[in-house]
């Protein structure tokens, strides 16, 4: 095989679900038959690789300095909603009809991992809290155990800066059924039980 | 080899290849185990998956082959046990304890029974600081490096509760005059090798500061990440 192809091949496993087979697929179908796509997908991703930084506000990704999401005139400026990744950002505004700002964590609080404070731009957060705009401050890190300790740290944040905070509510999923969920997570939509209106 | 209804807790876990995780468990008889849970991250295996949570007393189904053993089944060997505000971060700190001062497959089972009792007492407690000190000693006795909290160390005379003390990793307690930064009373080592919660907040605090001084010198001098998290949530109202 040309060492090219090799290369190529070998660069296409990075990518999430793609071993050794799929790459070759990729990497022959480009070269016989979408040549002129397949240098548009190289141009694409050279500059995606070496522009798109981190928004100086909120973290998520973004090749100016601002994103257009915290740049946005539109957008409510006294809610701020705490996701771990740029993923579950995407999530939040595809499901909902959420119009305020959001705060990118890039992790979350696991000492394990060497994640601290410091490495979730807390100080950047701490910081965006203290402006005064912000009346809410949405907890939206995953129900897992280290999730659960970033909120509740964040809150902690938040209260200290007169800011009230919120966690999503989690629960027994839209469609389950109390048999199939498992035992955690049934404790816990338990205990979370609300008031009928 | 195959494991059955092993008592253990997950640790830590993080993704593994495409739909995995790989976890770090404290089990009752083999110690720590990196243990690879596969498929649990796609949807077919989120009730699995919600399983996997630490804190949560498990009975653990493994085949363990080489460095990393294979989960074939865990299910909850008790109540879910939930750790909110700042007993999860005091959990935390725990499980970075047990990963940092334990090696894989070095079975402790005295301090997998710390470990086990200490939890929900994080649960019940309405604040974290002396059931974190009590399980700082016990996984150092475990260990191996057990305390001397009955005997000073220069002389091997019982411990004054009136005296101050520094106590120094690989000696023990040495007196020291009171006004020393890291002088801690007799009175709080002996209460702390009872069992017995110290006085006041004062003998907490340095007992705290001496457990972080002992750790330490057992991690080579490296810091806990959990310290720096602890200390900036706890000093909050
Ligand atoms: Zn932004």
């Amino acid at each position: 095989m040309s060492k090219l192809l090799g290369e190529l091949i070998e660069a296409l496993r990075c990518l999430p679900g793609v071993g050794a087979k799929s790459a070759q697929r990729m990497a022959f179908h480009l070269l016989e038959r979408e040549r002129e796509r397949g240098l548009k997908l190289a141009g694409a991703l050279d500059q995606a690789m070496r522009q798109i930084g981190n928004c100086t506000r909120c973290r998520n990704f973004s090749e100016t300095p601002v994103c257009t999401l915290c740049a946005s005139t539109t957008r409510d400026r006294h809610t701020l909603c705490v996701v771990e990744t740029p993923t579950e950002l995407a999530a939040i505004e595809q499901a909902t009809g959420y119009r305020g700002q959001y705060f990118v964590l890039l992790g979350r609080l696991s000492p394990l991992d060497g994640l601290g404070p410091q490495e979730l731009g807390l100080g950047l957060l701490a910081e965006r809290l203290g402006e005064g705009e912000i009346e809410e401050l949405i907890l939206a890190t995953n129900p897992t155990v280290e999730g659960e300790a970033t909120a509740h740290y964040l809150a902690q944040l938040a209260r200290a800066a007169g800011i009230r905070p919120t966690r999503l509510s989690h629960g027994v999923p839209l469609g389950g059924e109390l048999e199939f969920v498992d035992r955690g997570t049934l404790a816990h939509a338990f205990g979370s039980r609300q008031a009928l209106e | 080899m195959g494991i059955d209804q092993q008592p253990g807790y997950v640790l830590h876990l993080r993704a593994y290849r495409e739909t995995s995780l790989l976890l770090e468990c404290l089990t009752r008889d083999h110690g720590r185990l990196g243990v690879v849970a596969r498929g649990v991250r796609s949807a077919r295996g989120q009730a699995l998956r919600a399983q996997l949570e630490p804190f949560q007393p498990l009975l653990l189904d493994l085949l363990a082959r080489g460095e990393l053993a294979t989960l074939r089944s865990a299910e909850p060997a008790g109540l879910p046990l939930r750790l909110s505000g700042n007993a999860g971060l005091a959990g935390l700190y725990l499980n970075e304890l047990v990963v940092r001062l334990t090696g894989r497959q070095d079975p402790h089972p005295a301090l997998f029974e710390a470990y086990a009792q200490t939890l929900p007492r994080l649960a019940a407690a309405e604040s974290p600081g002396w059931q974190l000190r009590r399980f700082e000693r016990d996984l150092l006795a475990a260990i191996g490096y057990a305390l001397q909290l009955e005997f000073d160390a220069d002389g091997g005379e019982p411990l004054d509760p009136q005296a101050h003390y520094r106590y120094q990793a690989e000696l023990g307690a040495c007196r020291c005059g009171p006004g020393e930064a890291a002088a801690v009373r007799g009175a709080d080592l002996l209460a702390l090798g009872q069992d017995r919660v110290p006085g006041d907040a004062r003998g907490l605090q340095s007992l705290r500061r001496m457990m972080r001084e002992v750790i330490r010198f057992h991690l080579g001098g490296a810091e806990l990440r959990s310290w720096q998290v602890l200390a900036a949530a706890m000093t909050r109202p």
